[in-house]
């Protein structure tokens, strides 16, 4: 059992569900503890990703985990897309939803990023009673992420952990804690990623991240296209120290390889952690 | 005095959809409207190594970047056709006219064949327009609804006399077309990576549909897209074939009919038989 505010489960060690192993997973049904799915890949297909995420959902845990809610907007909810995002967990008995504190666009336009908030007591504000709104229409907790920044507002007057660590407390909302994006933000804004995961409320992670990345020199773009590097692993076992552990997943989105490479990736994870290989682990020869 | 939330972000989607450059973007009307140049580098703070312009010019170049590669996985034919060069032209003057209104990049290219249409002066413009509204019609059938065949034991359940009245539901995933370019031929080429075939102008019809979760498309001949149209219309089987039998330049027998109506349905085309309420 979890230790964080809901008892949410410790779903083990996951990986995001994409196309290019779709037919891999339904032909070898492999020993993965569990799958995150893109929610809106999903929420408007009656076609084969459907049918595959439907087999999925029968035999692994599913998690949904969207970037369309656009919590911070100051457009108005968009109730079509949580309405389907709730029927969309329903029928995949997702244990939680999960999206980012960020927006994705005004004025009924989508530019399909994560775009950051400025941290005001106006947006803080803001944000806590969008989360209050969501979860009261998902009928479940809302998870939100700290996502991979490019910029700061002059604006703000918050530091970002605080931020969320604060919205989290008021909203009554979960932590997913994707610690390559701590690494990546913290890198481009020359800020210490050891300070931001220590001041985490550890009762609220319900999901840790984990990815690759690509650094530019200047600053790191957060890709998912490597392996994760040795300092994000770092950052990972010492949110686990103050946790607990729980639910982990490892997202791969470009030059994706074979699912084995990507599993054995996420199965790093336990090694950090402290807990023992399982046989399918020597399997793929990790 | 700060802008407010509601302010910041429709400067910064601003900024993000302008297509010009970093510093254009910052300066022009719509951004300036919200905040003025001169505040822009205390609102965007530099970094160590970044200026306030390098750093909104991420989030711009990812914009671009990220939904240009959406409309190249969803239009292949289009960027075969064009080349990357050109087919980025495309997507930044479609983007710039259409940015996405949805949650789902799915429908981000909801709007380009009409785009294509409408912009002076492209050429072979009528090909494209009919290539990318293939295009859109494969992906708008891939995510259709997925719908049971018509099984033989529901065919053989039907009594002989009813079949004159029947109608017969056409499965969701499935659309019949009059084409004036022979674009499913082109994609296929694309698909396979073969040289790309002719695109003159030759009229010619085609059913594209979905069976078991992957796209097909059958050509047809013009009576038989005749028939096939009509009963996807919804008009009774009988009507339907003596309305192909009676009209058209080309002869149709009954047996040809028959050998296409069996076709149809072993394709899975169909998924019920409505039959008329006998009242």
């Amino acid at each position: 059992m979890g230790r964080n505010r809901w008892n949410l489960p410790d779903l083990g060690f996951g990986i995001g569900l994409r196309t290019v192993h779709y037919s891999y997973i339904l032909a070898n049904q492999p020993p993965i503890d569990w799958f995150e799915i893109l929610s809106e890949n999903y929420m408007d297909t009656g076609g084969r990703p459907l049918y595959v995420l439907d087999q999925v959902a029968e035999r692994y845990p599913v998690v949904l985990h969207g970037v369309s809610m656009s919590v911070g907007s100051t457009d108005p909810l968009n109730l079509d897309y949580l309405k389907k995002l709730k029927a969309l967990a329903d029928r995949t008995r997702a244990h939680w939803v999960s999206d980012h504190l960020c927006w994705t666009g005004v004025s009924g336009i989508n530019v399909h990023d994560l775009l950051p908030m400025p941290y005001t007591d106006e947006s803080l504000r803001y944000t806590i009673e969008r989360v209050r709104a969501v979860s009261e229409i998902l009928e479940r907790p809302l998870v939100l992420e700290n996502p991979s920044t490019y910029l700061e507002f002059g604006t703000s007057t918050w530091n970002e952990v605080d931020f969320l660590s604060t919205l989290a407390q008021e909203a009554d909302c979960g932590i997913l804690l994707d610690v390559n994006n701590v690494y990546v933000s913290c890198f481009n804004h020359g800020l210490d990623p050891e300070a931001f995961i220590d001041r985490v409320p550890a009762d609220r992670v319900v999901q840790y991240h984990l990815a690759g990345h690509t650094h530019k020199g200047t600053h790191i773009l957060d890709t998912h296209s490597d392996h994760v590097i040795d300092e994000v692993w770092s950052l990972y076992r010492r949110s686990c120290q103050r946790t607990g552990g729980v639910a982990t997943l490892l997202e791969w989105d470009e030059n994706i390889p074979g699912f084995e490479v990507v599993h054995a990736e996420a199965l790093k994870a336990r090694r950090h952690r402290g807990l023992p290989e399982p046989d399918h682990q020597r399997a793929y020869g990790t | 005095m700060a802008p407010d939330l509601g302010n910041t972000q429709k400067w910064m989607q601003a900024v993000i959809l302008h297509p010009g450059s970093d510093r254009q973007a910052v300066a022009s009307s719509e951004a300036r409207k919200l905040v003025p140049p001169s505040r822009f580098p205390r609102l965007i703070r530099p970094s160590r190594t970044l200026d306030s312009f390098e750093r909104i010019g991420i989030y711009r170049g990812m914009y671009l970047a990220r939904l240009q590669e959406a409309l190249e996985a969803d239009f292949p034919g289009l960027l075969h056709f064009l080349g990357r060069k050109r087919f980025s032209d495309l997507a930044t003057g479609y983007l710039d006219r259409h940015p996405s209104r949805s949650h789902t990049l799915n429908r981000l290219g909801d709007r380009l064949p009409e785009y294509i249409r409408s912009s002076p002066g492209m050429a072979r413009q009528d090909f494209l327009y009919e290539l990318a509204r293939f295009e859109l019609l494969m992906s708008r059938l891939f995510d259709a609804e997925e719908s049971p065949a018509l099984t033989p034991e529901a065919i053989a359940a039907v009594p002989p006399e009813s079949w004159e009245t029947a109608r017969l539901k056409p499965v969701a995933a499935l659309s019949v077309q009059a084409l004036r370019y022979p674009v499913g031929a082109y994609l296929e080429a694309v698909r396979q990576g073969k040289p790309g075939p002719a695109t003159r102008r030759k009229n010619h019809w085609a059913v594209v549909y979905r069976r078991q979760y992957a796209l097909r498309w059958l050509d047809l001949s013009r009576p038989a897209f005749r028939l096939l149209h009509a009963l996807v219309d919804g008009v009774p089987l009988g009507e339907a074939l003596s309305g192909v039998l009676r009209g058209g330049r080309q002869p149709v027998g009954e047996v040809q009919l028959f050998s296409w109506f069996r076709g149809w349905v072993t394709e899975g085309l169909f998924q019920a038989v409505e039959l008329e309420d006998p009242q």
